[in-house]
């Protein structure tokens, strides 16, 4: 009796009592589309927030994309002219040479003058079109009363045709100009001339070059190498402790609650915190997981945890160990638990041993909440950044480096964002290869409606 | 398998969480000490004689930790909010009502929770800056979505799906839209698992680092992970100070641990156990 309001009841008596095949077929019509509206929200959000920016990741791993220099700052498919820039130097060049001419004679005379006449007719060209006359105007008037020139502002495009015959004009004035010798002021004119050549933008179109550079190169292999290495390490480490603690855990004792909040803990602190963590205790001279190390015998110097490549790669697979084994351990704890008891007894009525219904009933029916808990882990692996990044920052000598890392370097460090995401791009594939392979080993289970 | 455990089974038990919770009980020593015992013979005496809370202060006076705290549950805060209501109407259709690509919709989910942030991030960085929100808490709460939005879909259809079908039979014959029955009926029924989702989208969210890094550089909207790295300087590693910073942050933690524990571990395996 949830609702007792009267209207409502009335309401209900009377769709009972016309219990036509008609008001039926509306309800459920509505239903449907009040389900596409209920998942509208987080779809869209989905396709805005995480669709488009990987396929826009795509799209800019084909430019030549660097956010530090104002020619590349942006993608453009079509030949553009930068009047700023030609008009930063145009009327510095014509005064130069003019400067020049009161002092030339002879050859240097005539070079001078069909330079002058050549620039004059270039720019004579330009305005002849009205759409480059007008933005020309406004920019050399804001110049003129030193304005800030906007970066879309200065861009205009120009057809490809036009844009390689003023590319070819300002190119031969800049070889002739260089070719001078005995001139006042050299520099002067030598510098403005290939700083006006420079105005013609080409587009950053580059294709797979970003590609065909990064597959050949060795420090993307090894980057793929190192993550490869360490996901295939850790995530088996951790199947085999986190197996062989749920199978620990899974009975009944004192405290349990307790040990399930302490492995826990590894699990929710911020990965940085533990890197961070690790980095101290690993620490060459006063870190005592490493004196502890060098005591054993696993290391021979304490220094080696952090500063050798192979101990660096221990270093960050045992502490990526120390995290994510409890998580690990709760999933398979999980699945442990949905076997029936009652398959244990029959099988120690039959007389089988604790290895062999390990092997027959425990394995085979936790062969999904294994196959999920590896999904899970391998991918998350695969992009590990955080731990490397704090831990070791994928040294010493790029041995530690993974393939997130690298990506992350040549974007932000270096601001290339069109090779970045060509690394980016690499890194999506290995992720959507794994996965694939994950889905098909188990199946539509993952997805299945029913439970 | 439920056999009654042994002495030696606690011992073994007791070894195990030792070394488990071993990181922390080192860095917690630490944080109490001064500096002159963090380097040299003494860094390796699990005590001191000499405790003080000069690491804990010096957190919060020669760094805005207090800043960085605030922003923390600030962007944290808002993304659990505001995905969880969100995904909250997606899951109750995907769990409850039939429709076609379903499916379809429930591996688009699962894929995008598989994305690598550093796939999207090159645009998602280009367009905040053009849009001026880097440096700003909307700016880091949007692109947070990718990681929280899908997880909270996925766990709480499985919630959602644990709940009795039959209830919403009968909200319908008493008459009740869907909308009435979800608010009514569904909604109340759900609360355990939307708050259990929640404590695991703040987590995510808290823990975030890569998109935290990148967007907001400016001290002043500094995530606690991203100020955390940061105080590690170009030579010197304030040891005292990052103990002290971590035990600040890692207290919180645990006790939301022992109190939600239950919950997080249902979060948790919700979907990847099928039942």
């Amino acid at each position: 009796m949830l609702f007792r309001s009267a209207s409502i009841f009335e309401r209900c008596e009377e769709r009972l009592s016309e219990n036509t095949s008609k008001p039926k077929k509306k309800r459920k019509l509505s239903e449907k589309s009040i389900a596409y509206l209920l998942i509208a929200p987080s779809l869209l959000l989905i396709l805005v927030i995480a669709i488009w920016p990987v396929i826009q990741s795509f799209y800019f791993s084909m430019f030549d994309l660097r956010l530090n220099n104002p020619t590349k700052s942006e993608v453009h498919t079509d030949y553009q002219l930068d009047l700023k820039r030609y008009l930063d130097n145009y009327p510095f060049l014509q005064g130069a040479i003019d400067k020049e001419l009161r002092k030339a004679e002879g050859q240097n005379e005539e070079t001078l003058t069909s330079v002058k006449e050549n620039l004059n007719q270039l720019n004579s060209t330009l305005l002849e079109d009205e759409k480059i006359a007008e933005r020309y105007e406004a920019i050399d008037e804001k110049l003129m009363n030193f304005e800030k020139v906007g970066s879309k502002e200065r861009m205009i495009e120009v057809d490809k045709d036009r844009a390689q015959e003023i590319q070819k004009k300002l190119s031969s004035v800049e070889k002739e100009l260089k070719a001078l010798e005995n001139l006042e002021d050299p520099n002067g004119v030598k510098g403005l001339s290939s700083a006006l050549a420079e105005s013609v933008i080409k587009p950053n179109f580059i294709g797979f070059d970003h590609y065909a550079k990064n597959l050949t190169d060795k420090r993307m292999w090894m980057s793929i190498w190192n993550t490869v290495v360490f996901t295939v390490v850790s995530v088996a480490f951790e199947l085999v402790l986190g197996l062989l603690i749920a199978l620990l855990i899974n009975k009944a004792f004192f405290g349990r609650g307790l040990v399930r909040a302490s492995i826990l803990i590894p699990w929710a602190i911020p990965t940085v915190v533990a890197a961070l963590m690790w980095k101290f205790l690993y620490d060459g001279q006063n870190g005592i997981v490493a004196k502890v190390f060098e005591e054993i015998g696993l290391v021979n110097r304490m220094a080696t945890l952090l500063t050798n490549d192979t101990g660096a790669m221990f270093s960050v697979i045992f502490a990526d160990v120390w995290k994510t084994t409890p998580y690990m351990a709760l999933l398979l704890l999980a699945g442990l638990q949905t076997i029936p008891r009652s398959l244990y007894e029959a099988a120690a009525i039959d007389g089988a041993g604790k290895l062999k219904q390990f092997f027959t009933i425990t394995l085979p029916l936790l062969k999904t909440s294994i196959l999920v808990a590896l999904l899970f882990r391998t991918l998350d692996a695969f992009r590990v950044f955080d731990l490397i990044f704090v831990l070791t920052g994928g040294g010493p000598a790029n041995s530690t480096e993974t393939i997130s890392l690298l990506a992350y370097k040549v974007m932000i460090a270096q601001s290339n964002f069109g090779e970045g995401s060509a690394l980016s791009v690499v890194v999506f594939i290995c992720v959507a290869i794994i996965s694939i392979i994950y889905i098909s080993l188990l199946g539509r289970d993952l997805l299945d409606d029913k439970k | 398998m439920q056999k009654k455990a042994g002495p030696l089974f606690y011992i073994g038990l007791f070894v195990f969480i030792f070394l488990v919770m071993f990181p922390f009980l080192w860095i917690l020593i630490s944080s109490f000490k001064p500096v002159s015992e963090l380097f040299g013979e003494k860094a390796f005496i699990p005590y001191t004689s000499d405790p003080t809370f000069k690491n804990y202060e010096s957190v919060f006076v020669n760094h805005p930790f207090l800043v960085y705290l605030k922003n923390s549950l600030i962007v944290s805060g808002v993304t659990t909010i505001y995905t969880v209501f969100i995904a909250s109407f997606a899951a109750y259709a995907i769990a409850r009502m039939q429709f076609k690509g379903k499916t379809i919709i429930l591996g688009l989910v699962l894929s995008v929770s598989m994305f690598p942030q550093v796939a999207t991030i090159s645009p998602i960085y280009i367009i905040l800056k053009n849009l001026g929100l880097t440096n700003s808490y909307i700016g880091l709460i949007i692109p947070y979505t990718t990681i929280t939005l899908p997880l909270s879909i996925w766990i709480l259809v499985t919630f959602f799906r644990k709940i009795p079908f039959d209830l919403e039979e009968a909200a319908k014959i008493d008459g009740a839209s869907i909308m009435q029955t979800y608010w009514r009926v569904i909604l109340p029924l759900a609360v355990p698992g939307i708050f259990t989702t929640a404590i695991l989208v703040f987590i995510a969210a808290w823990n975030e680092f890569l998109f935290a890094l990148v967007l907001n550089t400016e001290e002043a909207y500094k995530t606690v992970p991203v100020g955390i790295a940061m105080f590690q300087g170009q030579f010197t590693i304030p040891w005292g100070e990052i103990s002290a910073a971590t035990v600040v942050v890692t207290v919180p933690l645990v006790i939301m641990v022992l109190l939600f524990q239950r919950r997080i571990v249902s979060g948790l395996t919700s979907g990847a156990v099928k039942e």
